[in-house]
């Protein structure tokens, strides 16, 4: 049985100036799906965003909305959608329940149903007990919360969330995780997410795109990205010049699968790490190589976003950002 | 087609007044500050010259009233206008703050969601001069109370006028950094150039210019007409004034918010 598509994007593009933020992009969202646009900060996964929930005019190319031209009938994709922002877009004057309020009136909900739809969202997320308290007293998870309940008020197709859990704490985050979970399973929600956090890709999305200066580099499955990486994968710094090393590397033994040089590190993608190891240690030491550290794991959306880029998602870079945000959310 | 779709006009309206006031009412700081400055005018600015035009010969400058009398609705109508324009200009926060991105994606007519926003701050603003009234009535010789009613009426289509211009003005500026230069430059002009201070007959041609260009001056006449009788424009043309300004300040704050993308 075919399913539904409720995101069609066809060659979007968006430029400002001279820089292409977003380049020609094309993909499809199944409904009923968690998906997620994986990348660094400044790939193009909010430009993106932004487009597909009608606040910015695509440059060139397409993008169909459960349904409906992005460009040409806005309303109706706004109908549709609900969009909880990176930042907030709540009113820190209001409580809780007024901005919920609010919400449902302008998108066209009113009377007793609104009612009792506050009241049942707020205790989905657990924040019914604080629903008269004003937003400026919640703390940065429950105002991300409150957002998710409000844009679920007036029944949307289409959920996008853009960096949900960015600046949360680790206990924060694993409640949205659940909350996203839950309303594509019990609501049959349609998610769009974008984020920088390769765990939080894994875990929750069906399917992830991994964008990278404003192209789309991989769409799969993340059991099947991560396959491209290799069953194990082993890291190994050494001392002095790396081409060297590899010139000596060729082939080395059925363990291992692919040899690369990536971030000024030897990787390893290999089938069995405890067999593997020992031989790339003795190879290497054979070889004249001084090995500094060797670190194996389990590959990760990070090592699949590595091998596609031959960089690192800088989480550290995320944070230093959030902290800055945090700090100015707090200064005001 | 895309037209009808838009959800109610009337809730996405609604949905805007309720926010502001409520917004106002939490505000009790905000509220009372901005009934002292107010006060402080009339008491130290206006008591000060009421003594020195005690004698009647005096009277003849300000129509026949007493200098506080004739002041009195000038202070009403510069509390009116300064709360309206800068409620207007406010929706600077709403940017800073987000809110502004909730209002751009939900499916409610724009042009709905700002005229909302205008009446409820208009609202607030006419609450505020209402407040104000009240505090100097006891200070004037005569009100004519009947004519209480329609003087809110003109004070709400000029507080509509000019939180329409604020929002004009907040809607073309990227930051909070030209507020202050915006109420110096902007606010003190239109106050002083009102007429709400002394009589605008027989000054300088260009002052007079200036006077009549400016649309607070039809509400300062207008309300004072009301409250007190005196006038120096026509009622009748005053009322034009302020009808034709309100209007033309809604029609381009309209059109510039529906250019508002992020």
């Amino acid at each position: 049985m075919d399913r539904n598509i409720v995101i069609r994007v066809v060659d979007l593009t968006k430029r400002f100036g001279d820089f292409t933020a977003v380049d020609k992009v094309n993909f499809e969202v199944e409904e009923g799906e968690i998906f997620g646009f994986l990348g660094p900060n400044g790939a193009g996964k909010t430009t993106t965003i932004n487009m597909l929930i009608t606040l910015l005019r695509p440059t060139s190319g397409e993008a169909y909305v459960a349904g409906y031209n992005v460009v040409k009938e806005p309303y109706r994709v706004r109908s549709k959608i609900g969009v909880v922002f990176q930042d907030p877009t709540v009113d820190r004057y209001l409580t809780g329940y007024e901005n919920m309020y609010i919400h449902g009136l302008i998108y066209g909900l009113s009377g007793e149903e609104l009612k009792r739809r506050i009241d049942e969202l707020l205790q989905f997320v657990d924040l019914y007990e604080f629903k008269d308290k004003p937003v400026k007293m919640y703390s940065g998870g429950m105002i991300r919360r409150l957002e998710i309940a409000r844009s679920l008020l007036h029944i949307p197709r289409i959920l996008f969330l853009d960096e949900p859990t960015l600046g949360l704490d680790p206990q924060t985050r694993a409640k949205i995780w659940e909350y996203i979970k839950r309303l594509r399973d019990e609501h049959n929600v349609t998610i769009f997410m974008t984020t920088h956090y390769m765990d939080e890709a894994e875990k929750l999305c069906d399917r992830i795109a991994i964008i990278d200066h404003g192209r789309i580099i991989a769409l799969d499955t993340p059991e099947n990205l991560i396959k491209m990486v290799g069953d194990e994968v082993v890291h190994v710094k050494v001392r002095g010049d790396l081409t060297m090393a590899l010139e000596k590397l060729g082939s080395i033994n059925s363990y291992v699968k692919d040899v690369d040089i990536k971030a000024g590190q030897i990787i390893f993608s290999v089938s069995n790490s405890a067999k593997a190891i020992p031989t790339i240690l003795e190879f290497l030491s054979e070889t004249g190589v001084d090995v500094e550290e060797v670190k194996y794991h389990k590959p990760d959306m990070g090592d699949v976003f590595l091998k596609l880029t031959g960089r690192e998602i800088r989480e550290d870079e995320g944070s230093w950002k959030d902290m800055v945000r945090t700090v100015m959310r707090r200064w005001r | 087609m895309e037209r009808e779709l838009k959800v109610g006009y009337t809730k996405a309206l609604y949905a805007m007044v309720y926010r502001e006031v409520i917004r106002y009412k939490r505000a009790y700081s905000r509220m009372l500050g901005s009934l002292l400055n107010p006060i402080i005018w009339l008491i130290f600015f206006g008591l000060g010259w009421a003594s020195l035009f005690r004698e009647n010969i005096f009277r003849e400058i300000f129509y026949g009233l007493d200098y506080i009398t004739f002041l009195a609705p000038g202070i009403v109508m510069m509390a009116i206008f300064s709360a309206s324009f800068l409620g207007g200009v406010s929706m600077l926060w709403d940017r800073e703050f987000g809110f502004l991105k909730e209002i751009l994606v939900a499916p409610a007519s724009r042009s709905a969601s700002l005229i909302g926003k205008s009446l409820g701050i208009a609202l607030t603003a006419l609450i505020q001069g209402i407040l104000v009234l009240l505090v100097t009535i006891p200070l004037m010789s005569s009100i004519n109370i009947y004519s209480l009613l329609p003087a809110i009426l003109v004070s709400y289509i000029v507080s509509l006028g000019f939180t329409s211009l604020g929002m004009a003005i907040a809607s073309r500026m990227s930051s909070m950094e030209g507020f202050h230069l915006i109420v110096s430059v902007v606010m003190m002009p239109i106050v002083f150039l009102s007429g709400a201070f002394y009589p605008i007959d027989g000054l300088p041609n260009w002052m007079s210019i200036l006077i009549y260009s400016n649309p607070l001056t039809y509400g300062v006449d207008l309300v004072r007409y009301l409250l007190t009788g005196v006038y120096s424009i026509e009622p009748l043309y005053s009322l034009f004034g302020v009808l034709g300004f309100t209007l033309i300040f809604i029609l381009i704050s309209t059109y510039l918010f529906h250019k508002t993308t992020l």
